[in-house]
Formats: C-alpha cells, structure tokens, sequence
C-alpha cells in the first residue's frame, strides 16, 4: 500500500489535540470538583425549575454556578448545591434568592449579603432562603382575585406585581 | 448448428456447453450453443465483435447464468453450483482476461499470488516464492515483484496474468482476447507463451479471439460463433482449405458474404 | 399499446399511461429496496463469518478512519464554535446563554458530531468505495477474483463493511472531544467565559448516554457509509461514465438515508 505521508501526519496531529484536550478537561473538572471554589448548601421550598449549571450572582455579577439540585425526601424541600469562587466571601447570614430575569427567562440564583461578622465557610448553609414565586400563580390572583382569598405575603405581591408589571 | 458440425470427439469431454441460450433485453446472444472441448486439447472460438463470444466464457465460468441450457466440466453440470462446489471447481481453473484484469491495489506477485494467499491458504513467504517462480515461467525476473500493475506496460500485464492464472496448476485454461492491444510482436511473443504453457500442464485450453494469427499459433482446432451459434468447426489447419462461406468471409476480411458487416 | 388516433380516446390513453409510469416507479423502487436488502445481507453476513481477510480489514480502517481524522476535526471544530456563537446570541433573548456549554455539549455529541462525521464520510469514504470497487468491475477485477476461488464479498464487501462500522464511532469520538473544544475556545475567548467553568458545566451536565446514543447512531451510519458505497459500485454499468455516475448515486444515497436513520434512531431514543 502506498503511504499518504502528509495525511498520516495531520491524522495524528488532529489526535493528538483531541486527546490534549480531553486529558486537560478532565483533570479541570476534577480540580473543579475539589478546589479552587468551595461549595454551600442552601433548602429551598419552590427552586421553580433550576438547573444544574445556572449562574449564582452577587449584585448582579456572577459569582458561582448551580451543581446539583435534589430533593431531601425527608423534609420535601429541594436541596441546592451551590460552587461559589474562591476569592468570593459573604457572611454567613446572607440570603439565597431563586429568581429570573424576564417572565420565560432561565432561572438563577442571586445572592444578597447579610451583616453577620463571620463569613460562610466551605460546605456550610445559606440559612436564609427564599424560593421560587410562581409568577403564573400571581398574576392569576391579581387579575382575578378571589373574595375569600387570604392576602398574599406582602413581599410576594409586591414581586408579582412588578413582574406582572414588566410583563406587559 | 446442427450435430454434424458441432459433434464432440470422441471420449468424454473436459466442457461441454449442451443448448445453452441467453438474451440481453430484446436481443438473444446466444441461440442453442452447442459445443465440446476433449481433455488436453486448445479451443479456439472466433466470430465477429457481438457474436456472444464473452458470453459464451463468461457463462462456461459460471460469470453468467444461461437462460436454458447446460454447461458440463467434467461431466459436473456447473451453472448451478453451491457457493463451496463453484469455489472448488475454479481452482482448477485458469483465466486470462481480456485487460489482464491485475488488482491495481496489490503488487505483482500479490497478484500472481493472489488464489494462494486467499483461497488455498498458503503462507505468504511460500506463497511469495510460488509467485516469483510462475513469473519465471513467463520470463518475467523477480525484480518486477515489487511492482504495482498500473507501472507496467500492457504485454508485460498479460504475463503477469497469464503467470496469475497457471500459478495453481490448472487442468483447464480459458484466455479472452489475449492479443487484444498488444503490438504484432508483443502478440506474437504472448501466443508463444501461451503454446508453451498449455503443452508443459498439458491441459485443456479455450480461447476467445478475433485475430486470425493468435487462432492459427495456438489452436488445435478452430470453431467459429455466428449470430449465437457454431457456424463451422474443424481442425485449424482447414481453417484456409474449407469452403464455409462464413469462415472464407472472416479469413478473407471480405465484406462481400453471409456475414454483415457490424459497424 | 396502440395509440388512438381520435380525440375521443386519447384523454384515457394518457391517464393510463400515467397510472404505468406510476406503477413502474413503484415496482423499480420496490425492486430496488430488495435488491439492496439481498446485497446487505450478504454483505453483513461475510463481514461476521469466517474466512476473515485481517490485512483488508486494517487497510480499510486505515483508509476510512485514519485518514478521515483531518477533515472530521476541522468540520466538528467549525461546528462547535459557530452552535456555541449562535447559542450564546440567540440564547440572550431568554437568558439561556448561561447553558450555553450544556447546549453545544448535548448538539455535538447527540446529534452534530455523529450526523457531520457521518456525512463527511458519505462525501469521502462512499465515493471513494463505489469509485475503486466499480473501476474493478469495469476492468473485470471481480470477475477475476471469482476465478481465483476468492468470494469478492468476503475479500472487498465485508471489511469495508465492517470497517466502516467500526471506524465511524470512533471519528465520532474525536468529533465530540473537538466540537466541545470549538465551542470552548469560542466561550473563552470571544464571549470571556472562564476556560475552567466552561469544563465544570459541560462535564457535570452531560451524561454517559448522551455520548454513546451518538455512538451508537455512528455505528449505523457506518454501515450505510460502506452498504451505498459498495453496492453501487459493484452494479456500477458502463466504464467510466457508469463510475462516475455510482459514485454520485452512492453519496446522494448515503447522505440522505443517514439524514432519515438520524430522525428515526432519535426518535427510538427520546421515546427510550
């Protein structure tokens, strides 16, 4: 068989990039699993479809990413874990609030930083959390209330009617 | 055309093709062949450009299946034969094709090696060695070996195959055209050749032509194909004494005659 | 069949002969799909029977596989970048170009990577099969082999078959690893996503079966690859020109049954 020099090289130079790419992703996720950031707990009531993968921001920057969500099926709440960067430091009464940008938009989570002295250490809990609103809920009652509908939370009606608001 | 022409020596024949008709489409090619080669003896089979010929080959090397009739080779009718029986039959077959039909992908011995490596199963040093030594046999010296066809001149090709062919030893030997684009002395060196390799196996030998000079050099005896059947048989050397108007015409290249002329 | 000279009887004349030319196709189509089922059989049947020819097979791993490295690499890269550019843009109107590295890491390695090397080896492999094996029958090659006691199913069909099977998962693997790394580079550098939270996302989102239904498909693509190439070239008719068209008939044909089994081995899959 006659030898094709030219293509033999470039097959294996095209390998060989694959194969570098690969072994360097790898050992990235690896790294990504064990330094370089550190991970936080945070118990949600309603993540309202979030996913692996979406951002954690801080003041609208992002800061970190969602790396798995489950349900603990003792208590029924979702259990978020949340990869934050390592130079990132909130004080560990900060609040971990699920929410979204547009009314179809992905959802994320944004942090608001508590006052407490202490910062949250690796693998701790947010302790305070606020889930997902059901957007869709809200609008509902809004437009049209039932009469023996208890008041929504006033946090809650103040939110819907903002996203109702911007909806429009 | 009819049994007095046609009729077999004596003795069983090496082939036999007993009634054997075929049609393309609309067009029959072969119309009630009937035809006998004795053991040991050198066919030729000429006939004008679409006579059926290649069929007649073809169909013999069970290529082609027939649309009526029977092809025996030693008295085994071959047309419809197991995939095992055909793959035994043919290694006692040899065929020369008409453009030495090398595989362009292998070397020259591979190719003169090729029933060897893959059918009988040899090993490929001895199977070099076998190889090197039937292209001897063709005065070709081992230096061409390494090879590929497509670096060769077309007479050299046609050694090559003609060494391809007798390389497993066999009893009988087919050749289509085996002059076809070679020069006169080329030609005349291939017939030589072929002479010679069919008398030192002594096998049975039919061939397929339309050059007179190839027919006369390597012919025992001469059958001409028309319109999809024999026409005339005898020995070659009657080949310029008979009064066949068919045979005269084809001898003479006339195109005054019962033949018209294809063109 | 006669044709009617007056005007009365020539309007059914010509539906009739429409409704013939119907039923042609139809038979011609029919005869065909058999035709090619008879030819993969066999072929299928030679590539996982004794007796195996081991140099043909390697050769043609070489000639399928190897050699199509270049070409697999470059398109699976062109491919990574622009799904990861058009991800990332379109994605913004609904603030999914966060998952920008999910979504081209599901594309390439589900659909894009096995689909692109697939066709590219319909464009380069296909043609380069019915070309070599309808040149051997035009010089009478297969022919010649027959007479050498070698079943050409066995000796040309089969490993080429059988290569082609077993190359193509593996061309889809390098075009998985290559077509993430195009969208990578283009996540860095173009739109300053960090190198590393790139890798995070798309190794923790994607599963084992995302890549291997892809492989999977591959293998099937394969074996369309290497059935079209050989089966037209072997009824290749009619020297050169005859060449020349099964050459294209088996690209155009492997093209578009790897674009239909595409559709319906996902459709198995999304239901699974």
């Amino acid at each position: 068989m006659r030898t094709h020099w030219g293509e033999t090289a470039m097959g294996f130079l095209v390998l060989a990039l694959a194969a570098l790419f690969l072994v360097w992703s790898l050992s990235v996720a690896q790294a990504g699993r064990l330094g370089d950031g550190y991970s936080v707990t945070a118990k949600f009531g309603d993540v309202g479809g979030l996913e692996p993968g979406a951002k954690v921001s801080l003041a609208g920057v992002k800061v970190g990413s969602v790396s798995s969500v489950r349900v603990d099926p003792k208590t029924f709440l979702a259990v978020v874990k949340l990869s934050l960067d390592g130079d990132v430091h909130v004080p560990s009464d900060s609040t971990a609030k699920v929410t979204s940008d547009g009314l179809l938009g992905g959802a994320h989570i944004a942090l608001t930083p508590g006052g407490a002295e202490d910062d949250l250490q690796p693998n701790g809990e947010l302790a305070n959390t606020q889930g997902a609103v059901d957007l869709f809920g809200l609008i509902g009652q809004v437009i049209r209330p039932h009469p023996t509908d208890p008041v929504p939370a006033a946090s809650a009606a103040s939110s819907g009617a903002g996203a109702a608001a911007s909806g429009n | 055309m009819n049994e007095g022409v046609t009729g077999s020596a004596e003795g069983p024949a090496k082939l036999e093709w007993r009634g054997v008709y075929k049609r393309f489409a609309r067009a029959p090619v072969l119309a009630g062949l009937d035809l006998a080669v004795a053991p040991g003896r050198s066919l030729v089979l000429i006939g004008g450009s679409g006579q059926g010929k290649s069929v007649t080959l073809k169909i013999a090397l069970g290529l082609m299946q027939p649309d009526a009739g029977q092809v025996l080779l030693d008295g085994v009718e071959v047309t419809a034969l197991s995939e095992g029986a055909r793959r035994r039959m043919f290694s006692g077959i040899g065929m020369l094709f008409q453009g030495a039909a090398l595989f362009d992908s292998l070397t020259i011995w591979e190719n003169v090696a090729f029933r060897l490596i893959h059918a009988d199963g040899v090993a490929r040093g001895e199977a070099r060695e076998r190889a090197v030594a039937a292209l001897q046999l063709v005065r070709l010296g081992p230096d061409v070996a390494q090879l590929y066809p497509g670096e060769m001149s077309g007479g050299m090709q046609k050694r090559v195959g003609l060494a391809r062919a007798i390389v497993g030893q066999p009893d009988i030997l087919f050749f289509d055209e085996p002059t076809t684009g070679l020069d006169p002395i080329t030609a005349a060196a291939i017939n030589e050749l072929i002479v010679d390799k069919v008398r030192s196996l002594g096998c049975t030998a039919v061939s397929i032509t339309h050059d007179l000079a190839s027919a006369r050099t390597i012919a025992d005896e001469v059958a001409m194909l028309h319109q999809g059947s024999i026409v005339w048989r005898g020995p070659v050397g009657e080949l310029d004494t008979t009064d066949n108007p068919y045979v005269r015409q084809f001898v003479s290249g006339s195109s005054q005659g019962p033949i018209d002329a294809n063109v | 069949m006669a044709i009617d000279s007056d005007g009365a009887g020539s309007a059914p004349a010509a539906a009739l002969r429409w409704v013939a030319l119907i039923g042609r196709t139809t038979l011609g189509m029919a005869t065909e799909v058999g035709a090619i089922t008879h030819f993969a059989s066999r072929g299928l049947y030679a590539a996982v029977t004794p007796r195996w020819f081991p140099r043909q097979i390697l050769r043609q791993l070489a000639a399928i596989g190897f050699l199509s490295l270049p070409v697999v690499g470059l398109t699976a890269w062109f491919t990574g970048a622009a799904l990861a550019l058009n991800i990332y843009s379109g994605g913004d109107r609904l603030n999914a170009e966060q998952f920008m590295p999910q979504v081209v890491a599901l594309g390439i390695t589900r659909e894009l990577g096995p689909v692109l090397a697939a066709l590219m080896l319909a464009g380069r492999v296909s043609a380069a099969i019915a070309s070599e094996i309808g040149a051997m029958r035009a010089t009478e090659q297969i022919d010649a082999m027959v007479t050498l006691s070698t079943d050409p199913f066995r000796y040309l069909i089969g490993p080429r078959l059988l290569a082609a099977i077993i190359a193509l998962p593996l061309l889809t693997l390098v075009a998985d690893i290559i077509g993430i790394a195009g969208g990578w580079q283009v996540g860095i550098h173009l739109l300053g996503i960090s190198p590393a939270t790139y890798i995070i996302n798309t190794t923790t989102f994607l599963s084992a079966w995302d890549v291997e239904s892809g492989l999977v498909k591959a293998a099937v693509f394969g074996f369309i690859v290497g059935l079209m190439g050989c089966y037209h070239g072997m009824n290749a008719t009619g020297g050169a020109r005859g060449v020349g068209r099964a050459t294209t008939q088996a690209v155009v044909s492997a093209a578009i049954l790897i674009l239909a089994a595409d559709y319906l081995l996902t459709t198995l899959f999304t239901r699974l």
